[in-house]
């Protein structure tokens, strides 16, 4: 192609993409609520986005979903962007507990109304409402379950989340208000994986070399008893009691299969459309009428129940006797 | 096109030839511009907040960021190197900065607390050094940039996170009783209506203009990019032409690093992953060869601008993450395309004369 021909291709190009990326863009005159998570590639935030979203568009309200992938940084500017857009609502699921107060702080100076789902921050007043999953709880309800069914005795790993996370912290607390219970029950190995299925792959493979009398492996989420899954798949020993946490659709599979045994279901959908309508009622009435700090609590799933759950929600309702 | 080629044709043609050729050049180096300008009016029909007070406001503070980066990294590359810790010296400064605050430095068991200039002094020097350091793997040692910046890279990171076991040290407001209050000015200031960074910037990127334009030492900055071995014989002392490069980058890193601590009132140790492929993007979008000894400081700042100008203009829209990283890429693999182009045209261009 000659030169003198490629300046106009170039921006004709450029036009294009620009079109095609934002088709079905129009301005509009509705309330806008800007939706922010941790990643859209991860079935769980996934799920939060669009599940507030849904409701939101289901409410009449124009929005805009985003990600920030744990920056404070991004997550900053993209508050920024969203003061700037004049939007009415803040979703976020929050990139840190102390470095997020910051850019909430600002936002709400702004006027806009900010929810905080799945993470808190450590400062009150400047948030509607921050609706978060009793982690405590749930991860409570999982180590008894775990102990249970190891019947209280022998030996386990256990896989944890990332150091700098609340809910690593919260969850490792929990596990172990049930765990500690039982004398006979051995913590032999406790590493961090950092949420991560193939570190909890080669940690796992690492333990199960130097406890090949292992018993069961408690984990921090389902992505990283999904990796510790595959590693004791590999080693072909007996069977070992594995647990998650999340309730994330792969989990829920293995369950069913029977190679995962339980797993705590976050109802991050729940908590996405309760933020929604909250900030739906405060537009409205002027109030949420509800404290700003709100525990919603968590489920364990067995291969009892997986068929009341699907990907991070309750689809049917409890069944007696449970 | 090869009617002009050829010495036979006649005179005039030529001359109206020469004309749209030299239009042609004119738009082509001015492309990045261009693209600004048109990335701009885009925007701006698209959604009516884009083009208002308040948005400019936060777009330009958002470009100091890459622009910063990206005006310091500049010499680096101009002298033929590349710098890949720039964002691991961010997150690194932040976190010194962050420790110096909240821990206090520790003398004989007792915290001491250095009023908060002090210790954005400290932060930047360590940035200083880090770049020092580089320079030295580069120049003394040997050891190709690449690989000597890619090694400072995770030991930055590593260091970040050691500082503070990982954890993100909360309220970097200070304490009146520490006498240590007013870091997060740094990032949050206003000075007649336009936020600090944005100063900074500018008065960074005229000092770095004159600097590279007006100095000896931009000259030799250049001469070692375009040839190190005819620099080397002409008498520049290349080896510290190149180590003050990487302290210059390293600086403006650790500036960065600051700036974002102060806005985040935190210091988070991952602060800045990546921010080097950003900065290098804005350089080359800016016309900067990679092999060195070609390129401007200018170029550099217009390209930060258009990688702003994207990432804040397509969240607006509303456009999803996935399609902005198509663009994003898509808009460097263009813009480093018509280079060369631009290249090949000038050189035919020349001839043809």
């Amino acid at each position: 192609m000659s030169p003198r021909m490629l300046t106009p291709f170039v921006l004709g190009l450029l036009s294009a993409l620009l079109l095609v990326a934002c088709r079905g863009n129009t301005v509009s005159h509705r309330k806008l609520v800007e939706v922010i998570v941790p990643s859209q590639d991860n079935p769980y935030f996934q799920a939060e986005a669009a599940a507030a979203a849904a409701r939101a568009r289901e409410l009449g309200y124009d929005v805009r979903i985003d990600a920030h992938n744990d920056d404070p940084y991004t997550q900053d500017n993209l508050i920024d962007v969203a003061i700037a857009s004049n939007a009415s609502v803040l979703i976020l699921d929050n990139a840190g507990a102390d470095a997020s107060i910051s850019a909430v702080r600002r936002a709400a100076k702004a006027g806009i109304a900010c929810f905080l789902i799945d993470r808190e921050i450590r400062a009150s007043n400047i948030a509607k409402a921050q609706i978060v999953a009793d982690n405590l709880g749930g991860a409570e309800l999982l180590g008894k379950r775990f102990a249970d069914v190891l019947g209280g005795r022998g030996t386990y790993a256990e896989l944890l989340g990332r150091e700098s996370d609340t809910n690593a912290q919260l969850r490792n607390s929990g596990f172990h208000l049930s765990l500690d219970k039982y004398p006979q029950l051995i913590r032999v190995a406790a590493q961090s994986a950092n949420w991560s299925q193939s570190e909890a792959f080669q940690r796992t493979e690492t333990i199960l070399q130097a406890h090949n009398d292992l018993n069961g492996i408690i984990a921090g989420n389902d992505t990283m008893a999904l990796g510790a899954l595959a590693a004791v798949k590999n080693d072909r020993r007996k069977k070992m009691t594995i647990v998650g946490f999340d309730g994330s659709p792969d989990a829920l599979s293995a369950i069913r299969e029977g190679t995962l045994d339980a797993t705590i279901l976050q109802p991050a959908v729940k908590i996405a459309v309760l933020a929604v309508n909250e900030a739906d009622r405060l537009i409205k009435t002027g109030t949420t009428g509800l404290p700003e700090r709100q525990w919603v609590p968590c489920e364990l799933v067995t291969r009892q129940n997986v068929d009341e759950f699907r990907a991070f929600q309750r689809t049917k309702p409890k069944q007696a006797g449970e | 096109m090869n009617e002009v080629m050829s010495p036979l044709s006649p005179p005039s043609p030529l001359r109206a030839g020469a004309a749209w050729r030299s239009t042609a050049a004119l738009l082509l180096k001015l492309r990045s511009l261009l693209a600004l300008a048109i990335l701009v009016l885009f925007f701006s029909s698209m959604t009516s907040s884009f083009l208002t007070a308040n948005n400019l406001s936060i777009l330009a503070k958002h470009v100091a960021i890459t622009a910063l980066l990206a005006v310091g990294t500049s010499f680096v590359i101009l002298a033929g190197g590349i710098d890949l810790s720039l964002g691991s010296v961010a997150g690194l400064s932040g976190m010194i900065a962050g420790y110096l605050l909240v821990d206090g430095m520790r003398f004989a068991g007792a915290p001491h607390f250095l009023p908060a200039w002090l210790v954005i002094l400290l932060s930047l020097a360590c940035g200083g050094i880090v770049g020092w350091v580089n320079g030295i793997l580069v120049t003394r040692f040997s050891i190709p940039p690449f690989i000597a910046t890619l090694g400072t890279l995770y030991v930055g990171r590593g260091a970040a996170l050691l500082i503070s076991n990982g954890r993100t040290f909360p309220d970097l407001a200070g304490d009146a009783a520490r006498h240590n209050t007013g870091f997060p000015l740094l990032g949050q200031a206003y000075l007649a209506g336009i936020p600090l960074p944005v100063w900074l910037m500018a008065m960074l990127a005229f000092l770095a203009w004159l600097l590279a334009s007006k100095t000896p030492f931009g000259r030799h900055v250049y001469a070692v990019g375009g040839n190190e071995r005819a620099a080397l014989l002409c008498g520049i002392a290349v080896s510290r032409v190149k180590i003050w490069t990487y302290i210059i980058s390293g600086f403006c890193a650790a500036l960065v690093g600051l700036i974002i601590a102060g806005q985040l009132e935190a210091a988070h140790p991952a602060t800045g992953q990546s921010f080097e492929l950003n900065a290098i993007a804005a350089v080359v979008l800016g016309g900067t060869s990679l092999i060195g000894g070609r390129g401007s400081i200018y170029g550099s700042l217009v390209g930060a601008f258009v990688i702003g100008v994207l990432a804040d203009g397509l969240v607006m829209l509303g456009v999803s993450e996935f399609w902005q990283m198509v663009i994003k890429g898509v808009v460097i693999i263009l813009a480093v395309g018509i280079d060369q182009l631009q290249n090949r045209f000038q050189l035919r261009l020349q001839e043809s004369r």
